[in-house]
Formats: C-alpha cells, sequence, structure tokens
C-alpha cells in the first residue's frame, strides 16, 4: 500500500552561483520529500551538475540555503552527510585499489558497525562477487557504474544522489538496478535525485521532474503533466504508394516530417489526426504500419531544451 | 576530529602503496642511491685527508636526516596529487570527512613512511659504513621532529599551489624542497655560505638541526637555543602554510573540484 508522504528531506531556497557575471544557477527552489525520486533535467551547461555539487557540500554557493532534515548543510555537514551518498559515471574511485578495497576504505569514512558483513552485502546487491578482488582499472564501463552505485549505498542513505547512474550499464543490468532503487526507496523511504539522458528511463523512475535551464528552474511536475504541456502527437507510417504527394501535402500544411526511407513521421497536434489520415487517404496515398505516439517526456526535453 | 575517518585515508594511501612499485622505489631507491653516491664520494675524500674521519659521518647524517623533511613533504604534496590524477576529490569530499581530517591522514602517512624509510637508510647506514644515527642521543628526537614540521609545512605550500593551480604545477611535489636544500646546510656548514646564502639559511630551520648536529659531531655540545630557533620558525611557517592550504581549498570549493582536473 503506498504510504503517504508528507515530510520534506530537502529544501533548496533561493540557490544562486554566479562566476563573475555569469549565472550558472539562478536563484532556484525546490525541495524533495521522504521517499520520493526526483528527476533533476536540462540540457548540458543548464546548471545541473553544479546544482548537484552544491547539495553535495562541495560547491560554495554564492547565496540561498540547502537544508536536509530541517538542518542547513553550511553548519551541519558532517551530520548532513553522513546520511547522503552520491554516484557518478564522471567521478572515478582510485584505480590501483581493487573493487572490495575501494569498499574498505569509503566503509571508513562513515560511521558503519559491521563493516564486513556491509561491504559483502554490497558486494552481493550489485553483482561484484566475480570481481572483488580486480583493481578498478580492470573493469569495464559498466562494471566501474555498479561500484560507484556500490559506494553510493554503503552508508545506508537516507537521500542519494545519482548523477547518470545507469549511463554505459546494459540494458538487464539498468533494469536490475531501477528494481533495486524502487525497491530500496519502498522499503527504507529512501529520497532520490536522479539525472539521467535517458527519458524513458527518468519516466520510469520519477515521481516529478525539476527542469532547469540557462540556470532557472522552468519547470516542476509530475512526468505525466510535463509531457501533457507538449501539443504534438507523431504519426508514423509505412508508405507504399505516393512518397511525393505526401510530402507535398506536409508542406503544403506546415507540417514537420522526417523520412526515414519509406517510414514518414509527421508531427501534428493530436486533434487534427482524424483530418490528416483523411486527407492522405483522399489523395490516393497508401500506407501501413501506422503508430500514433502521444508526446512523451523526450518531446518535453525537446522543446524546453531548445529555449 | 573522527579517526575512523583519518583512518579510512591512511588505509587508503597504504592500500595505493602497496600496488605502486613507484612509491616503493621512492622509500627505499633514493635513500640506497644517496647512501652509496655519497657515502663512497665522502670515504673517497677520508682517504686523502688525514683527520677527516667525520666527514663520512657528517654527510651520512645529513642524508638520514633529510629523509624526514623530504618524507613529509612529498607524502602531503603526492598524495593529494593522487587524488586528483584518480579524479576521486569528489568521492572523498561528499562523505563527512572534514578538511582537517584529510590533511592529518597525510601528515599521519608521512610520519609512517618517514619512520620506514628513515629505519631502512639508518640500518644500510650502519651496515655499509658502521654509522649509527643514536650518536646524537637525547637531540635526536628534537632533531627529527623539527625537520618533520619542516616537511609539514613545505607540502602545506606545494599542496596549497597544486589546489590554486592544478596538475600544471605538480612537478612542486618533487622539486620544492630541494630548493630549500642549499640553504639548509645538509652536508657543509652555514659558515661557508656566501654572504646573501647566509642571511638566507637564517631563515631556513633545518639549517639550526644540521648546524647543531655538526656542533655535537665537532665538538660533543649543542647550543640549545639553535632548537629554539628550529623550532620557532617551524611554527610560524606551519601555521602559514596551513592557512594557505585551507585558503587554496576554499578557493576550489568557490570553484569547483572539477576544475582541479
Amino acid at each position: 500500500m503506498l504510504k503517504l508522504i508528507i515530510m520534506n528531506i530537502l529544501d533548496v531556497v533561493n540557490l544562486s552561483k554566479h562566476y563573475k557575471k555569469f549565472k550558472a544557477v539562478d536563484n532556484i527552489s525546490f525541495s524533495l520529500k521522504e521517499g520520493e525520486i526526483l528527476g533533476f533535467l536540462g540540457p548540458n551547461g543548464a546548471g545541473k551538475t553544479t546544482t548537484i555539487q552544491m547539495l553535495l557540500g562541495v560547491l560554495t554557493p554564492t547565496s540561498g540555503q540547502i537544508n536536509y532534515f530541517g538542518k542547513s548543510l553550511q553548519e551541519n555537514r558532517e551530520e548532513i552527510l553522513e546520511k547522503v551518498n552520491f554516484s557518478s559515471t564522471y567521478t572515478h574511485l582510485p584505480w590501483r585499489l581493487t573493487v572490495w578495497e575501494n569498499l574498505l576504505y569509503t566503509s571508513y569514512l562513515y560511521e558503519i558497525s559491521d563493516r564486513k558483513k556491509r561491504i559483502e552485502r554490497i558486494i552481493e546487491i550489485f553483482k561484484l562477487k566475480k570481481l572483488h578482488n580486480q583493481t578498478m582499472s580492470e573493469l569495464s564501463a559498466g562494471q566501474l557504474t555498479r561500484v560507484n552505485l556500490a559506494k553510493a549505498f554503503i552508508n545506508f542513505p537516507k537521500v542519494l544522489l545519482l548523477d547518470e547512474p545507469t549511463a554505459s550499464l546494459d540494458p538487464d543490468v539498468a533494469v536490475y538496478i531501477h528494481d533495486f532503487l524502487l525497491n530500496q526507496r519502498s522499503q527504507f523511504q529512501v529520497s532520490i535525485i536522479f539525472t539521467s539522458h535517458n527519458m524513458a528511463e527518468v519516466e520510469k523512475l520519477c515521481d516529478r521532474i525539476v527542469f532547469i535551464n540557462k540556470g532557472k528552474i522552468i519547470a516542476d511536475d509530475t512526468p505525466n503533466n510535463l509531457s501533457k504541456t507538449i501539443e504534438i502527437s507523431h504519426i508514423t507510417f509505412f508508405l507504399q504508394k505516393g512518397t511525393n504527394e505526401a510530402l507535398a501535402y506536409c508542406q503544403q500544411n506546415n507540417l514537420i516530417v522526417s523520412q526515414n526511407g519509406k517510414y514518414f513521421k509527421v508531427d501534428c497536434k493530436e486533434k487534427t489526426i482524424p483530418k490528416i489520415l483523411k486527407d492522405l487517404m483522399e489523395l490516393g496515398i497508401e500506407y501501413s504500419e501506422i503508430s500514433i505516439d502521444k508526446p512523451d517526456l523526450q518531446d518535453y526535453f525537446l522543446a524546453k531544451a531548445n529555449l | 576530529m573522527k579517526l575512523h575517518r583519518i583512518y579510512a585515508m591512511v588505509l587508503r594511501f597504504m592500500l595505493l602503496f602497496r600496488r605502486s612499485y613507484d612509491r616503493i622505489s621512492d622509500v627505499f631507491y633514493w635513500p640506497t642511491i644517496d647512501l652509496l653516491l655519497w657515502g663512497l664520494t665522502s670515504q673517497f675524500f677520508r682517504s686523502f685527508t688525514p683527520g677527516a674521519d667525520k666527514i663520512l659521518v657528517m654527510i651520512i647524517t645529513g642524508i638520514l636526516f633529510w629523509i624526514i623533511a623530504w618524507r613529509a613533504q612529498y607524502e602531503i604534496s603526492v598524495n593529494l596529487l593522487e587524488d586528483l590524477w584518480n579524479e576521486n576529490f569528489i568521492n572523498i569530499f561528499v562523505s563527512p570527512i572534514r578538511f582537517s581530517e584529510w590533511v592529518s591522514s597525510f601528515i599521519v602517512i608521512g610520519i609512517l613512511k618517514g619512520i620506514i624509510s628513515l629505519s631502512f637508510a639508518a640500518g644500510m647506514a650502519f651496515l655499509l659504513y658502521k654509522v649509527h644515527i643514536f650518536n646524537y642521543g637525547f637531540y635526536l628526537l628534537p632533531f627529527l621532529f623539527s625537520l618533520l614540521l619542516t616537511g609539514w609545512w613545505v607540502g602545506f605550500f606545494v599542496g596549497g599551489l597544486i589546489l590554486r593551480f592544478g596538475t600544471k604545477v605538480q612537478t612542486f611535489a618533487w622539486t620544492l624542497v630541494m630548493v630549500m636544500s642549499p640553504f639548509a646546510a645538509i652536508y657543509y656548514p652555514v659558515s661557508i655560505l656566501p654572504n646573501w646564502a647566509q642571511f638566507v639559511a637564517k631563515f631556513v630551520p633545518p639549517s639550526y638541526i644540521f648546524e647543531g648536529a655538526r656542533s655535537i659531531l665537532y665538538e660533543g655540545k649543542f647550543d640549545s637555543i639553535n632548537l629554539f630557533y628550529s623550532f620557532g620558525l617551524n611554527i610560524i611557517y606551519l601555521i602559514l602554510g596551513y592557512i594557505f592550504l585551507k585558503r587554496s581549498f576554499a578557493k576550489i570549493m568557490n570553484k569547483g573540484m572539477v576544475h582541479l582536473y
């Protein structure tokens, strides 16, 4: 049964980071509830990484407040960071240490009571048993990602900041990790801030999305509601006859069309779809394998990223 | 300050040390080469300079003492660089570790490796030349401690420079302490230096230690005021070095750690 989520685990209030005149993050405010998975999205250079670094206490904000569990990060850094962790595909653990050694020294950075047991459990969860004696330099990109995630879970975090955590994972492992994250949330009320360029993944995992562009939050809503703000649907069909006529029709009606061999994809408003299909039929254009796709998060991202 | 976090970093450096042949060779190789090269050279001079028996002892103890200052600064600056090379800075500082705990771990690892390196070199000096550092009796401990302090403050300055300018100034980690060595009068008395260099030597804490060591060797006595000057200067430089390192760290926290790589 779904538990009522009420408590804010993280409150970000009027947070800014300026580099001279450049505003990397400009007066943003948002919150993260207990057990919530929040997607933090935006195009490259939008201010996501800068915000995450400030949330982790490794970058000093120009102004604003970051409060975890109702306490200021600046004033209670140690206490807060005991309960927070982070994983990113873009940071590394020492190359010459083995998986086990990396988890061992990390476990000492946190106050973990039964270290050996915890490391063994984490190794089992992230399927690292066969790799535990290998150095980081011997691992593949996907294996490194799993070790980074294992490191992030070592301290039983209450809040996790995951920066593209499933990049370079095989699809089956990515699905396993998704399920693990959802399970952690439902079992232990872990709150997660999640960045990814895989919109399907974000839609699957995140309860809410904060969309940032040019340092400002431009949307804060559920994935479904954000998708609804985009009016454009897509009709895709396999053309059997009348390619030129179809292209001419789209041009005349100012429809954006993309062509891949005999496959046509037309972007249009949802309510115009019946008329378009009727017009194509009247023009004698023959098609098959028709599919109609409603706007999704990917469309939202593409529309907003270019603003 | 939490000991388990300092232990975490020390453990990490020791585990890395075990697998880093370059670091292992630093601990054993250079002291061996110095002892062989300078020991044999001074033996050669002794063979045609009657009454110069103490030259060998002076040079060998100079090498042995300098190991402490060199290792202490090297461990601070090179271990800091290790985190930059591994792009691991963020992973460390997203944990609850404090800046002072991180710096303390460098100090601990410097002491540990200094002991390993000095014990090895002192054993070799005894086996090869029958020279042992216990000649200095009670003074040995304050001498070594003062040199340790020197290593720390040089390490803090080098660490601060690396944090400010990144790996492009990494060569300081190996070279900066050497800039001080001609004025430290490791192998020769301060009096043979030109006047301007003698003036500089007054501000170099190890010069008082090496002068003191020679005074014990040649005259059998030691003026404690030398220890006072050496410790006084070291403490002033240590405070300044720590402030510089901390400010450099604050600067990188303001700029973003990714700018270090």
